[in-house]
């Protein structure tokens, strides 16, 4: 797997257990357990309360496109092999919005307000990231 | 108490790495002050704004190079200013408030910026990681073109703009830049079918509604609205108001940006006395077409959806009714980095001097001009005016 030549995600302290999950394949959403906020991104403190007494629950891995952008050129050198690059913003419906790539879709088939699911890529033996594909029907 | 605009310099945007940093500097930092009327010992600031993806040069503006090359003996100190393309903006508040204080006269604002000696690849990698998150957009391939296609894509959804509805917006921005000698694209229009044919990006962004990144630099003299009545060509500032959003996309609610676009021009036309209807040109940074649509929108120029359909027909062109952004926008011009908001302003000085030679807005009595730094994380409006309150 150290054939990876992408960047990787800056993980940082309060970030550790999103990535954690991925590895099991499960995302999880920041919660604050004092103000009952859902969070994305992490954060070390609620950004609704400053409170740190933060939890994580885990999202359903469903979700819908808000809207995307299909890349076919203007890519560092380690992107290139993988345009053209669908990059896609998602809605859950635990509340966040989120940033990613659809996967296993053709460029012409992708539209905003279209379900997707989350899909678990090995990118390192390390770090496993969340994409996001059509909902199978 | 605000402050005035009392010289100017700019040199032509264009792609040229025997242009040195330090050439294009002094050259307008001379010709600002020649033209502003003054003697270099009278400068008691220059402030500068960050030159972007450039640390050598960062490092010689943030240290204080500047007054000491250029023999400015009245200095009295110096500051930089990194808020990426409203780094002008915070150049202009800190010699405000330099001015008002009571220790400095005459601030100089100087920009230099050389892009054309980077490689694309280091630029392509500085646009992309500077403004974006490294956790959750940059292992994701987002460039500053694919966030900003992500917003244009939503915005056409919401608003039924049509694909050459946005072209126009590009074929407009390009008509102002071809009338421009400071422009990249000077004497060279485009159609919409030169817009519509060139290659795609980052859908729906076409080549031609991207930035092409360029060497460019330009500075200001400012002073107080007091002394600046002595300086016949002074153009003054009459009021400013602004905005944050966020720093990341995808967090953004006010997506368009309409809320602060339109809290942001309500506060500076109202400490100027003055209605958005009262503007003679409204200049637009947003360096991508559909902040042009959406500013308008949130100045309450037209409603909400309008923006691109006030493009296609024209209006907001050379010769339009509601001439808008003359001096290109990034798009139209080239994109200097943290110096397209400087040339926003110099165009805006030129426009109430009556100096804007083909662009000329007749009358120009007022002026908006609303800049936004990083990925649009802001809106800074600021009214002009060829006299004081």
């Amino acid at each position: 797997m150290s054939d990876y030549l992408k960047p990787l995600p800056e993980i940082q302290p309060h970030s550790k257990a999103f990535w954690d999950a991925t590895k099991e394949h499960k995302f999880l959403i920041q919660h604050c357990k004092d103000c009952d906020s859902n969070i994305f991104y992490p954060r070390r403190d609620c950004p609704e309360c400053w409170s740190n007494n933060l939890d994580w629950i885990e999202a359903g891995g469903q979700g819908t496109v808000y809207s995307f952008s299909v890349t076919y050129e203007g890519v560092e050198e380690k992107f290139v092999a993988d345009l053209p690059i669908i990059l896609a913003w998602v809605d859950l419906p635990e509340g966040p919005r989120i940033n990613t790539n659809i996967i296993n879709c053709e460029p012409e088939d992708v539209s905003i307000d279209m379900p997707v699911e989350v899909v678990y890529v090995q990118a390192t033996d390390d770090v496993v990231i969340p994409y996001f594909q059509p909902v199978k029907r | 108490m605000s402050i005035a605009v009392i010289g100017i310099a700019e040199v032509p945007t264009i792609r040229d790495p025997d242009r040195t940093r330090w050439d294009i500097l002094l050259d307008v930092c001379m010709e600002a002050v020649r033209d502003a009327g003054i003697d270099k010992d009278d400068v008691h600031a220059v402030i500068s704004p960050n030159p972007m993806a450039q640390p050598a040069m960062a490092n010689d503006m943030a240290l204080g190079k500047v007054p000491e090359v250029l023999g400015m003996k009245g200095c009295r100190d110096i500051a930089i200013a990194n808020a990426g393309g409203t780094s002008n903006t915070n150049c202009l508040r800190i010699a405000k408030s330099l001015i008002e204080g009571g220790q400095a006269d005459f601030v100089l604002i100087p920009h230099t910026t050389v892009q054309s000696d980077i490689p694309s690849e280091d630029l392509i990698n500085f646009f992309a990681t500077a403004p974006l998150d490294k956790q959750w957009e940059y292992p994701y391939g987002v460039t500053f073109n694919g966030s900003m296609g992500l917003i244009t894509n939503r915005y056409m959804h919401e608003t039924g703009a049509t694909a050459e509805q946005m072209a126009a917006v590009t074929v407009s921005l390009r008509a102002w830049g071809a009338l421009d000698p400071n422009s990249i694209f000077y004497g060279k229009p485009v159609t919409l079918e030169d817009v519509l044919n060139s290659r795609i990006v980052s859908t729906p962004l076409h080549a031609k509604e991207c930035n092409l990144l360029a060497d460019g630099g330009g500075a200001m003299v400012v002073t107080s609205h007091e002394i600046a009545k002595n300086f016949e060509k002074a153009v003054y500032q009459l009021g400013h108001g602004t905005r944050f959003m966020s720093a990341t996309p995808f967090m953004r609610k006010d997506l368009f940006h309409r809320k602060a676009y339109r809290e942001s021009s309500t506060d500076a036309l109202a400490q100027a006395g003055l209605s958005i209807n009262d503007m003679d040109v409204r200049q637009i940074y947003g360096a991508y077409p559909y902040t042009q649509c959406s500013a308008l929108e949130g100045y309450g120029v037209c409603d909400e959806g309008q923006g691109a359909a006030l493009w296609a027909e024209g209006r907001c062109g050379p010769g339009g009714d509601l001439p808008c952004t003359t001096m290109g926008d990034a798009t139209g011009r080239g994109h200097t980095g943290s110096g397209v908001s400087m040339a926003f302003y110099l165009e805006t000085v030129r426009q109430l001097r009556g100096e804007a030679d083909d662009r000329q807005v007749p009358n120009c009595e007022h002026a908006l001009l609303t800049t936004s730094g990083g990925s649009v994380m802001n809106t800074c409006t600021t009214i002009f005016g060829r006299s004081p309150r």
